[in-house]
């Protein structure tokens, strides 16, 4: 009896890390879609990463490089399972412990709490083992064939291919554990205040896992791990201590690492140990608050006030918008992500010797508090991002069946809704940046560069705005999401990388012009013409006949229509059936 | 569907009744124009609805099967959405709809999340937001469902006074004792065809029965409901 309800609990458990209400009426049931494109985006990773380890030739490399060179690998793969586990673990941040559905729907039956915690337990390291499992699936391959220690024979590699594994799956078990062990903790606060302090949790790991990795600086030679200065900062950088493990368990300890493998054992059973404990508490303690209590932060009073937006209707849209950004965790999340990925860009392009010698090129006293090209840069990224992950978040639907309110109350057409969504982007996106940036530039910078290039921001956000509306004929979070066109969010970090490259040239070009009235007055000009003809194209589609407000988002047709009747000819009129 | 054609008129509450399956809330999704016919027309004071779909939209109210409402936003958030989404003009609105939620005692939580709501208090907000518009044409579908006893009696009363003020109302329900107390006229529905289209009184008169239950056994219950529930009894018990 329990060994079946365990495997009927494990299973739904599993399974329940995606929403499948946001997802299309014709994507229903093919959750398999939606999990073989995370899947693929893994394997993708682990391939490229196969692919490395397969072009590295490190066997015509002195000893010190070679180390330093498989070390840097080495430490580059522990961080990125650290990374990838831990998004995982905040994306399905709600489903790790039990919530209101499962109490409410399991209570009631004579499941044992034991069976809950068990099948909850063994669904959370499967999904951790699937996704080590993915993201090592070519890698884990190739590289335990290198990190081979040399003359150590077969049982040499399968200790090396041990090594390897064992160490991917602790990382990321420190990472998902540490997660949870902090989740657990705040689930002991009283009910309300958890379900505060948990959606400020999530953005703040997510935001922390982007920074730790794309900012812990790589001190992989003997000499930069053994520097004294150096020491402290790595003990508490977690990939560090895996790399030491790594080496412990592979045979091939150096005196520079071993205090890190025990560090990381020790992180480890801690973290392992606080998962334990916060798991058995949320079972023991917050399940029945979850029934006593509602399922929902209450709001405050203040701040529920907001202007009007035009006409009753496009009011009520704009309003709708702002507060379904604000209130769901869920697009919250996903904006953030979009966000922590342009201030990652921006500090990483900073960073690089491209930016630098733009910086020193100014050559005055504080290169920051003059006109320079990195500011220019990062403030359009952080415009790019922000209205870009803004629009991706529109699209995806809260409380998908609560939509027939719009469908019988419908007094606006598209056109109206077109309106009801730019101003949208801009109050949520466009403006926010801008103040922002206002407020920086305004300090650092004399105010007539600064007010300059705040207005070219002004415009270049208007433009991506009137391209981000292009076809978007759906009111924001109310029409269903099909996971197949999330291809089109990876081609977009592809542009957003190599336009950086565009951007930095462009941003010289903008610095210059700042400095000649008569060039600035140019791009002023050419940047509003780009305004009006961004803005030209959705309208004109707006308006054309039989373009309806979307509610369902559709396959494209496996067959494409050409629209001829009679052998080729087209038909003035359709034919008569 | 198939060959459904029925008349509510004005001034009278037609109950619109049938088994779980049989279509009517099929066809409420169709008068609102939620969801396509493949054929026919409906038709609103002699005009087919699709002619003016918007103007035909401002007059009617509908409350839905199911109470699918934004959770995050606050009652009266919800209901303010409502009414701009309708375009009425704000001051009116405002106080039809605090005094619709103060009639329904449902004041003091219109600030709390609809999310923190009982069944009973997202079927207030459903109605109030289906009246404040004060529509000619009232769908409603299974309107008590989740309401308690006193809220249930205010709304039963409601129903009668709209159709006494020249409304139509067309009401679908499982509860056929308010059925028979609310509607002067029913439409009964099985198998997506209809089998009785008359007042409760003549189809008593009619059928020589004495009770609208009796009436709706006979026409739509196909099977012997003793030896169904003997069965359960008995398979339960096995």
């Amino acid at each position: 009896m329990r060994k079946h309800q365990f495997r009927v609990l494990y299973q739904q458990f599993l399974f329940r890390a995606v929403d499948l209400e946001l997802l299309s009426a014709s994507a229903q049931g093919d959750i398999s879609k939606l999990m073989g494109q995370f899947a693929s985006l893994l394997v993708f990773l682990s391939m490229l990463a196969g692919l490395l380890g397969l072009l590295f030739g490190g066997g015509d490399m002195p000893a010190p490089q070679r180390l330093a060179a498989t070390w840097a690998f080495e430490f580059l793969l522990i961080a990125t399972t650290m990374l990838v586990v831990g998004m995982f673990a905040v994306l399905s941040w709600d489903g790790m412990f039990p919530d209101r559905r499962d109490v409410l729907v399991l209570a009631p039956l004579p499941v044992h709490a034991h069976t809950l915690f068990t099948a909850k337990v063994a669904a959370v390291a499967t999904a951790l083992s699937l996704t080590v499992a993915a993201l090592h699936s070519f890698a884990g391959l190739v590289w335990p064939l290198i990190l081979v220690p040399a003359h150590s024979g077969v049982l040499g590699v399968i200790r090396s291919f041990a090594a390897y594994w064992i160490t991917m799956l602790s990382a990321g078990g420190f990472v998902l554990c540490s997660l949870l062990c902090i989740q657990g903790s705040a689930a002991l606060l009283p009910r309300q205040k958890f379900l505060r302090v948990s959606a400020v949790l999530q953005i703040a790991a997510f935001c922390l896992l982007l920074c730790v990795y794309f900012l812990e600086p790589m001190r992989v030679t003997p000499e930069a791990l053994t520097a004294s200065q150096n020491r402290q900062l790595l003990a508490w950088l977690p990939a560090y201590w895996f790399l030491g493990l790594f080496q412990a368990l592979n045979g091939t300890p150096h005196p520079a690492l071993t205090p890190l493998a025990w560090r990381a054992a020790g992180g480890l059973a801690t973290a392992f140990l606080g998962a334990g404990v916060a798991f058995l508490l949320s079972y023991i303690r917050t399940l029945r608050k979850i029934i006593e209590e509602p399922d929902i932060a209450p709001g405050t009073r203040g701040g529920r006030w907001l202007p009007r937006f035009g006409t009753p209707p496009l009011t009520a849209l704009v309003q709708f918008n702002i507060r379904s950004l604000l209130r769901s965790r869920q697009h919250r999340l996903i904006l953030s992500f979009f966000l922590g990925l342009a201030f990652t860009i921006v500090i990483l392009y900073v960073k690089t010797p491209l930016a630098q010698r733009k910086l020193v090129d100014t050559s005055g006293e504080s290169p920051w508090h003059q006109v320079n090209v990195p500011l220019l840069v990062s403030s359009i990224v952080m415009m790019w991002f922000a209205v870009i992950g803004t629009r991706v978040v529109f699209a995806m639907p809260t409380e998908l069946r609560a939509n027939w309110i719009f469908r019988i109350t419908s007094l606006v057409g598209v056109p109206d809704c077109l309106k009801a969504t730019r101003r949208s982007l801009f109050l949520l996106a466009v403006a926010p940046v801008w103040m922002i940036w206002a407020g920086v530039l305004l300090w650092l910078w004399p105010w007539q560069p600064a007010a300059g290039h705040l207005i070219v921001l002004g415009l270049l956000g208007a433009i991506l705005v009137e391209v981000c509306l292009h076809d978007f004929h759906k009111i924001p979070f109310t029409c269903s999401y099909l996971p197949g066109k999330a291809n089109v969010y990876y081609l977009f970090f592809v542009y957003a990388l190599l336009s950086v490259t565009f951007l930095d040239r462009a941003a010289v070009w903008e610095r210059n012009a700042l400095q000649d009235s008569g060039r600035f007055t140019m791009v002023l000009l050419v940047l509003s013409i780009l305004v009006v003809s961004a803005r030209w194209r959705p309208w004109e589609l707006a308006q054309s006949e039989g373009v309806e407000l979307r509610f369902e988002e559709m396959e494209p047709p496996l067959v494409l229509e050409l629209g001829l009747y009679r052998d080729g000819t087209l038909p003035i009129e359709p034919p008569s059936a | 569907m198939e060959d459904v054609s029925f008349t509510a008129r004005a001034g009278e509450v037609t109950g619109y009744l049938g088994p779980n399956g049989s279509g009517k809330s099929t066809t409420m999704k169709m008068i609102t124009g939620l969801i396509e016919m493949t054929s026919g027309v409906i038709v609103f004071e002699g005009e087919p609805i699709q002619r003016d779909l918007i103007a035909y939209k401002q007059r009617m109210g509908y409350v839905p099967e199911e109470p699918h409402l934004y959770a995050h936003l606050s009652g009266l958030e919800y209901l303010w959405m409502v009414g701009q989404l309708r375009n009425l003009p704000p001051n009116p609105t405002a106080e039809r709809i605090d005094g619709m939620l103060r009639l329904l005692s449902l004041h003091s939580d219109r600030h709390a999340p609809i999310s923190a709501y009982s069944k009973g208090m997202r079927q207030k907000v459903l109605l109030i937001g289906a009246l404040m518009h004060n529509p000619d044409l009232i769908l409603l579908d299974e309107p008590f469902s989740g309401l308690d006893v006193g809220s249930g009696l205010v709304l039963r009363s409601l129903i009668q006074e709209l159709a006494a003020r020249g409304k139509v109302v067309l009401f679908s329900s499982h509860e056929l004792e308010t059925v028979e107390r609310v509607c002067s006229h029913i439409v009964i529905l099985h198998r997506g065809k209809i089998v009785a289209d008359d007042s409760i009184e003549r189809l008593r008169t009619l059928m020589e029965l004495p009770t609208l239950e009796r009436i709706f056994s006979q026409l739509a219950v196909e099977q012997d409901t003793r030896a169904i529930s003997r069965e359960i009894a008995d398979l339960i018990r096995a």
